[in-house]
């Protein structure tokens, strides 16, 4: 029993101490497990402290890829609430669109069926989302396995990048943007570094180089450009552009293109600097104004073309505006007025014009009425002389400004020309008239004339036929002849015959204006012709006697060069004798104290030019108008026929082909200039 | 039968008063209207070894009657009176020696030269 009592009481000691120990090492257990639980609430209250305050967040699933986790991060983070999410796979989130999807999709689930870790696994989600806005979401994972190397789930992290995602889209998409504006832009977009290179080129660009924007970039200028100097010149303006810091504007310049096309472009360059390079480039945008230049030439070429065309009409041609004020002048009108288009642009046109102010009424009917006003045969005043001129205002039917075209023609030659065609008209039809009547008129003329002069012969004392006739019939001839002139016989019939001789003068002077053959053309020596008429002139009846030619002084101014001139020697002869009679007639009449004549030759291209200029009394201008005119004279009844002048005229305009004309004022004298034409062929 | 001159001329006026000079001046006259007269005064033996010839006569032209007149008598000279300013002479008369200068154009104001001429030609040698 004592044993027993002694075993119990071991064992009770034994028991005791041992529950004692266990008691301690619980006790200390205990103590331990505290402390680790505190540890580890410490971790965890860490843990979660990081796990809230990361741009992340925890997730966990199970061994069937399910969800079973996620931490506070989520929801604040991607703004789905996770009973969206737990107990579900993370496919069934997923939205699956494309092919590209599906295959990441597909590799993704193989990875996890192997259990492996995976990083940065980038999907999108459409699922419960606070802001219903499909969220993209970056996850990594790792498997998870317990002691004994069981899988039991994966666990990982989680970031939502929806907002890194839609920049990145934003930024290409404005990329795409950007690079279609710069290849929709006709103009030549580039970006070059300081060696040459292409950093930038839209498809202007590679395609002035013919090639494509991938093919342009990176590679030089100087591999690219056919033409090397053009190359350099451009280079040299890159680095330039970078060197100075300043961009370049270029107003022009030449560029080749690939097929081989010379264009012109107008270019801008500046320097350019990006984040990603390392140092300054250029930055250009080219025009390309080769067009814009053609057609600038073309209408420079067109303007010089119109102006010489307006330059070459003979008629003053004035533009003016609605009011008159000038608008184009063309050459004839410049040297009418004496001032260029420039200075004239914008004057008031009757101030430069004063003859055609009168005009400005016709101008503004004109363009009320659209259509021209003519007013023919306007008589101007040109520094004294009369001038004759067709006017004419047109009006200038245009969209903005309107206005009329002011055309003066200068008709003097014309009116001039139609009245000696008219004079010499009247020259034909008297000489075809006189054609007419000269045989019946010279007959009576004859007998006249010729009677006359037998009579004077048959009472001649001196001859002695007539003696004897007076003797036989007992007649003394010469108390006859006393009878005769005491009775002034003798006088009247000097009268006869002198009437005759006039009369027979004027029939042969009308005669010369009919057309005669010109047989008698032949090349003359102009000197020895003059010489010739200043001979005929000295012995001339009239001259010698009545104008005392020997006091003339006769002054002889001859072209050397001058020769030879096809004519009918005797005509001009007449027309010059003529004009030296008329001279020396009109210097006698208004008592010239010292007569002279002036013999003047000169070589004109197309004609021989013989001028008889005296220092007489001159003509007025009534006179001058008429001087050619048959029958027209000055003198006094019984000293010329009228006649003598326009059978010259006749002689010389149509004779000859040549001209004859007059220039003379009141007291200052007379020109008459003969030209006659050089070449035969001139001659009828 | 020297200083003969036959004038061929319709007007009497001209006729007489050319008569008149040339026998003033010592010359032989035989003058007639036409022609035909003329031709007849010389059939019947009248001689003369010049004619003053107008153109425009009664019975023909006085060229034709040039022409028939130097047939008949080769020796005869011929000086033209005529009163047409457009007389241009043949070339056939030119060829019987006939030049400008036998052409005188009416109205004479002094018969002198005609005269002359007339005067020269009608008193020649005879060389045939």
């Amino acid at each position: 029993m004592a044993l027993i009592v002694a075993v119990s009481l071991l064992w009770s000691w034994m028991l005791r101490r041992r529950v004692a120990r266990r008691t301690w090492e619980m006790q200390r257990e205990l103590g331990e497990r505290q402390q680790v639980e505190a540890a580890l609430r410490e971790s965890e209250v860490r843990f979660r402290d990081v796990t809230e305050a990361a741009s992340d967040w925890i997730w966990e699933m199970d061994e069937n890829l399910r969800f079973t986790y996620l931490s506070e991060r989520f929801y604040a983070l991607t703004g789905i609430a996770p009973q969206h999410v737990l107990g579900r796979a993370r496919w069934e989130l997923a939205i699956i669109e494309s092919a590209a999807d599906r295959q990441k999709w597909r590799q993704h689930r193989q990875m996890l069926e192997k259990r492996l870790p995976f990083r940065d696994f980038v999907y999108r989600t459409g699922i419960g989302n606070r802001h219903g806005v499909d969220r993209y979401l970056k996850v990594s994972g790792k498997p998870i396995h317990d002691d004994q190397g069981r899988f039991f789930g994966y666990r990982g992290t989680g970031t939502d990048i929806t907002e890194q995602v839609k920049a990145e889209a934003a930024l290409r998409e404005s990329e795409v943007r950007l690079r279609r504006i710069i290849d929709l832009v006709p103009h030549m977009i580039f970006a070059k570094d300081r060696h040459g290179r292409f950093l930038l080129a839209n498809q202007a660009t590679a395609a002035a180089y013919g090639l494509t924007v991938q093919e342009l970039v990176n590679h030089s200028q100087r591999m690219v450009h056919g033409i090397d100097e053009e190359a350099e010149r451009m280079l040299a303006d890159d680095r330039e552009v970078i060197e100075s810091g300043a961009s370049k504007q270029i107003a022009e310049e030449s560029f080749t293109d690939h097929t081989g096309h010379i264009r012109t472009l107008q270019t801008i360059k500046i320097p350019f600097s990006e984040p990603g390079l390392s140092e300054t480039a250029v930055l250009g945008v080219s025009i390309d104004i080769t067009e814009q230049k053609q057609a600038k030439e073309e209408v420079a070429r067109m303007r010089l073309y119109l102006k010489n065309i307006i330059d070459s009409m003979p008629s003053v041609l004035i533009g003016v505006d609605p009011w008159g004020y000038i608008t184009v002048l063309n050459q004839p009108a410049e040297q009418a007025c004496g001032a260029s288009w420039e200075t004239a642009q914008g004057r008031f046109f009757g101030e430069l014009f004063p003859q055609l102010e009168s005009q400005f009424d016709q101008i503004r009917q004109a363009i009320r009425l659209g259509h021209p006003i003519k007013t023919p045969l306007m008589t101007l005043e040109n520094q004294g002389e009369l001038h004759y001129a067709d006017v004419m205002v047109y009006p200038l039917i245009a969209d903005s400004a309107g206005g009329a075209v002011i055309r003066m023609d200068d008709v003097t030659a014309r009116v001039r020309i139609e009245s000696m065609m008219v004079q010499t008209e009247k020259m034909l039809s008297v000489g075809g008239l006189a054609a007419g009547m000269a045989h019946e008129i010279n007959n009576p003329l004859g007998a006249i004339l010729q009677g006359s002069q037998n009579i004077l012969r048959r009472i001649d004392p001196a001859m002695p036929q007539n003696c004897a006739a007076a003797a036989a019939i007992g007649i003394d001839l010469g108390r006859l002849n006393r009878y005769l002139e005491q009775r002034r016989i003798l006088h009247f019939l000097e009268g006869i015959r002198e009437a005759g001789a006039r009369a027979a003068k004027i029939v042969a002077d009308m005669l010369s204006f009919s057309r005669r053959s010109e047989s008698r053309f032949a090349p003359v020596n102009v000197e020895d012709l003059l010489e010739t008429v200043l001979r005929l002139a000295a012995s001339d009846y009239d001259l010698k006697k009545k104008y005392d030619f020997k006091r003339i002084t006769i002054q002889r101014d001859f072209d050397s060069h001058l020769c030879m001139v096809h004519c009918d020697k005797t005509e001009i002869e007449q027309v010059l004798l003529n004009l030296l009679k008329n001279a020396a007639q009109a210097m006698a009449e208004c008592g010239a104290s010292s007569p002279t004549i002036l013999l003047r030759t000169r070589y004109e291209p197309q004609y021989v030019l013989i001028e008889v200029v005296d220092n007489g009394p001159g003509m007025d201008e009534k006179t001058l108008k008429r001087i050619f005119e048959p029958f027209f004279t000055t003198k006094e009844v019984g000293a010329g026929t009228g006649l003598g002048l326009s059978v010259s005229y006749f002689i010389v305009t149509e004779q000859h082909r040549g001209r004859l004309s007059v220039t003379s004022k009141p007291g200052q004298g007379a020109c008459f200039s003969i030209r006659l034409p050089l070449g035969r062929e001139a001659l009828p | 039968m020297t200083g003969w001159v036959l004038i061929v001329d319709d007007e009497e006026m001209i006729r007489e008063n050319l008569k008149a000079y040339l026998e003033d001046e010592g010359l032989w006259v035989a003058a007639f209207e036409a022609v035909t007269p003329a031709l007849n005064w010389l059939m019947d033996g009248g001689y003369c070894r010049v004619c003053i010839m107008d153109m425009r006569l009664p019975d023909m032209d006085g060229n034709t009657a040039i022409r028939i007149l130097h047939r008949l008598y080769p020796e005869m000279k011929f000086l033209i009176h005529t009163g047409s300013s457009s007389y241009s002479l043949p070339d056939d008369l030119r060829a019987m020696g006939l030049d400008d200068a036998c052409v005188y154009q009416k109205p004479l104001g002094d018969m002198a030269p005609l005269a002359a001429v007339a005067r020269t030609l009608a008193l020649r040698e005879n060389r045939l």
